[in-house]
């Protein structure tokens, strides 16, 4: 009991005295997975309204595809990157691997299919009276997959959201293709895996306490969204 | 659009709209004139949103061709959206966007590109012209069913449609809304000289707004009026066909005895009323008694029960000089070739 709170008084210590180290996991690990989930929007976006929108052979089966996708183990997608990225692999050359481009990679594949798949879903819950208002109105296909975005976006920010949710809690493929390098691709997960093993409890707790709060404003911000969002 | 006035605007020729093989529209011909105001009058489910849609290039018919203006409407997306863009359609249970009013009714100045400092003007307009002028920065959603179809009828109207095609307009709208709605088509019309095409089951306020009344049943425009509408069977005696509704027996043309339809209508106008059975050539007579009584301007509507209920137009001066009252005991008369089969 009094290790648990020892760890806590040198959690709260290190975050109050305002510690450079943690900050700079802190920052970094917002940079990292801001960036994955923008760059995961923007293809991630367009995929599933194509998706939920159109009709096509073959799509029932990619439905499944991105559903499965989903699901994948982080280690798993750092695995297949590990095998592109490292020294002799087809990219090789590009010397991304332990770099922060490589963990973006990795939280871009990671949110990727979860921005895409409730995207599908946001689309395909927008009242059909949208497209018939739409065109009665004059809209050319551009301004009518804008309305349907538009009239989805309560439920499409909370894709993004739920796919930054996955890129700033994911351990795996950023331990494997950042490397965990100090001051360079050590964000908080990887930094809470290293310091825990290294005995660095309080360390690893008040990285835990950044991400928690990360998550719950993410959260407390997608409820608020929601409530907004909700018909009236 | 007063260039346009008497003109033919849109035109249908041979249309016919099939769905899962059932022909549910048939109209071998439908001509809109300039600058004015129809009522497309039929019970729900009778087609009337698909024909509405058809003439708004929503839907492509499955035969038959559309003019616009003395054009052939061709439906590839390019032509098909500059047609479509001299045209603005309202739903019956309107949609209106997430967003404000203002930026709603804006909506389709920006799919055609008006300049925003047009916008305001023409937004300004339209909302003054539904009654709703302080409404620009109001949440859409927060309308009541009235005032969003007012709202829709202005996102409509800023775009200064040739044609203006509103479905049910009055169907979700509450009794004090009705009449301001009916108020502004009519004001729509009256100002702007659009035409307007309306869609309703309500047979009074179409006559009340419209130029023109098209009946309509199943999928197809028809001579008569919906009142006097009855079901029934065509059965043929020695003195001629009749038409069986179960309650009474309606002499019809001898041509018609070949039909299988099982509907026929009789024009309200097309009935006589009198205190006294008297000798004509009409063959359908029967003694009834007054149930209803409506007096809309200088035209009384009647609704007469000999057996089946019976709707029928008279004029004040004749309620009057009749002295008739619910309760009255009367004859109405009509003739067999005042029977339309449907």
């Amino acid at each position: 009991m009094g290790y648990l709170v020892e760890a806590v008084g040198d959690s709260v210590n290190l975050i109050f005295s305002l510690d450079r180290e943690i900050y700079g996991i802190v920052g970094r690990s917002l940079v990292f997975a801001l960036t994955a989930t923008f760059l995961a929007a923007l293809l991630g976006v367009p995929i599933g309204f194509l998706v939920g929108t159109r009709r096509f052979r073959g799509r029932s089966g990619l439905l499944t595809v991105m559903n499965t996708l989903m699901a994948l183990p982080t280690v798993v997608i750092g695995l297949l990157a590990y095998g592109f990225f490292s020294r002799q692999a087809p990219l090789g050359f590009l010397d991304l691997l332990f770099s922060p481009s490589a963990v973006i990679i990795g939280e871009f594949i990671l949110s990727l299919p979860i921005i895409a798949n409730l995207t599908v879903s946001a689309v395909q819950a927008v009242d059909p009276r949208v497209i018939l208002t739409a065109k009665t109105l004059g809209a050319g296909r551009v301004m009518m997959a804008w309305t349907i975005l538009m009239e989805a976006r309560f439920s499409l920010l909370a894709a993004i959201i739920a796919g930054f949710g996955r890129a700033i809690s994911e351990v795996g493929s950023a331990m494997m293709l950042g490397g965990n390098i100090r001051f360079y691709t050590r964000t908080m997960t990887t930094a809470i895996a290293l310091e825990t093993s290294k005995g660095e409890f309080g360390f690893g707790l008040a990285l835990g306490f950044f991400l928690l709060l990360v998550v719950f404003s993410v959260n407390i911000f997608l409820h608020l969204l929601q409530v907004r969002g909700r018909p009236h | 659009m007063s260039e346009m006035r008497n003109m033919v605007q849109l035109e249908l020729r041979d249309v016919t709209h099939s769905f899962n093989g059932k022909v549910v529209l048939d109209i071998p011909h439908l001509s809109i004139e300039g600058g004015k105001i129809y009522g497309v009058v039929g019970p729900n489910g009778s087609g009337k949103t698909t024909l509405l849609s058809i003439m708004n290039l929503l839907i492509r018919p499955s035969t038959g061709q559309l003019f616009f203006e003395g054009s052939p409407v061709r439906y590839e997306e390019g032509n098909r959206l500059e047609f479509q863009r001299s045209m603005a359609m309202t739903l019956q249970t309107p949609y209106l966007f997430n967003t404000t009013v203002e930026a709603n009714i804006a909506y389709g100045l920006r799919a055609r590109g008006t300049p925003k400092r047009e916008r305001a003007a023409a937004i300004e307009a339209a909302l003054q012209q539904v009654g709703l002028r302080d409404f620009a920065t109001r949440r859409a959603r927060e309308l009541s069913g009235g005032e969003m179809q007012l709202v829709s009828i202005a996102r409509a109207l800023v775009i200064d449609p040739k044609i203006l095609f509103l479905d049910e307009p009055t169907a979700n709208v509450d009794l004090r809304h009705i009449r301001q709605l009916e108020e502004v088509i009519t004001a729509i019309n009256g100002d702007r000289g659009t035409t307007i095409v309306l869609t309703t089951h309500n047979l009074s306020q179409a006559y009340r707004i419209a130029h023109h009344v098209f009946p309509f049943f199943e999928g197809r425009l028809v001579p008569s009026t919906m009142h006097n509408l009855f079901g029934g069977a065509i059965k043929a005696s020695p003195d001629g066909p009749y038409f069986d509704t179960g309650r009474v027996r309606i002499w019809i043309p001898q041509d018609f005895s070949s039909s299988s339809s099982n509907h026929i209508s009789v024009n309200p106008e097309d009935i006589i009323v009198s205190k006294e059975p008297f000798t004509s050539s009409a063959r359908n007579r029967y003694e009834g008694i007054v149930t209803e009584v409506i007096e809309r301007g200088g035209r009384v509507d009647l609704a007469i029960n000999a057996g089946e209920t019976f709707r029928v137009h008279i004029t004040g001066y004749s309620l009057r000089r009749l002295g008739l009252t619910v309760g009255s005991r009367i004859y109405v008369t009509f003739k067999a070739t005042s029977v339309h089969l449907l």
